[in-house]
């Protein structure tokens, strides 16, 4: 289940918000976003004509996923799993 | 803009990937003049003419994108938002340090770098991409170790659960004077 090519919205711990198009994420979680739209352009007017961008992962709070593209059963068996595996 | 000061531009030993000559910088809108940017693997530098820049530490870089909005007053530019303040009249503050009185709220500045040469916006976003690669922040020991069940204490049949500490002692019979 990969997600690259949906669109989603990147919630940051500064409370700025931009939705954009999943285009990669590495293993620190770093995210890159192509055609992005900030939720909040009135507070950061500079950013309206940026279509790509890298957000460092330690500055995400939340990433919203579409819901129908999400299989949640199988993400929260992954996290079970994985979880596991930390503990041993 | 008396954040600026004089430093050696970086060099092979600092990982300089890329030299941008011929870049403003604007900060929060203004502009800081045109210089050289500095992408290497230990810091983003910009120097000025004079000798005069700062630096920008990657952890303290929240993203880093590419405008190429052409109508922009800027034109297309490399645009960068940082987690720290830049005043004026003082050296950059870090979020701790940070007097006012809306703790709460993280302080973001935000840079723009316009080079003369558009063509080499690309490589310079790319640039920035590998070197923010190297600096993940260091790992919270303590996040993802609890699993709510894992700690869960499950009781059978029969069999009671004291999760309160013991004190020592506390079963036995308690000395009786004759």
């Amino acid at each position: 289940m990969s997600l690259v090519g949906k669109d989603v919205v990147v919630e940051l711990k500064n409370d700025l918000s931009i939705c954009g198009t999943l285009h990669s994420v590495d293993q620190y979680l770093n995210i890159k976003l192509t055609d992005i739209s900030v939720t909040d352009p009135e507070k950061y007017p500079h950013m309206l004509s940026v279509k790509n961008c890298f957000i460092r992962g330690s500055v995400v709070r939340y990433v919203q996923l579409p819901a129908d593209e999400v299989d949640t059963q199988l993400l929260q068996d992954a996290a079970r799993k994985e979880a596991l595996q930390q503990k041993q | 803009m008396s954040f600026l000061k004089s430093f050696p531009p970086p060099g092979p030993a600092e990982g300089l990937l890329r030299q941008q000559p011929d870049t403003e910088a604007v900060l929060n809108g203004k502009g800081l003049g045109t210089g050289t940017l500095y992408i290497a693997e230990s810091r983003l530098s910009w120097l000025d003419g004079s000798g005069l820049g700062f630096s920008l530490e990657y952890p303290t870089i929240s993203l880093h994108a590419l405008s190429r909005d052409r109508s922009d007053c800027l034109g297309e530019h490399l645009y960068v938002m940082v987690n720290a303040k830049f005043e004026e009249s003082k050296e950059p503050v870090a979020d701790e340090e940070e007097e006012d009185s809306d703790d709460d709220v993280e302080p973001i500045t935000e840079f723009r770098f316009v080079p003369s040469d558009k063509s080499a916006l690309e490589a310079m976003f790319t640039a920035m991409c590998e070197c923010q690669a190297l600096h993940p922040d260091p790992e919270d020991e303590d996040s993802d170790d609890y699993d709510g069940e894992e700690y869960d204490v499950e009781a059978h049949d029969g069999m009671e659960v004291d999760t309160t500490p013991t004190v020592a002692g506390q079963f036995e019979d308690a000395d009786v004077d004759h």
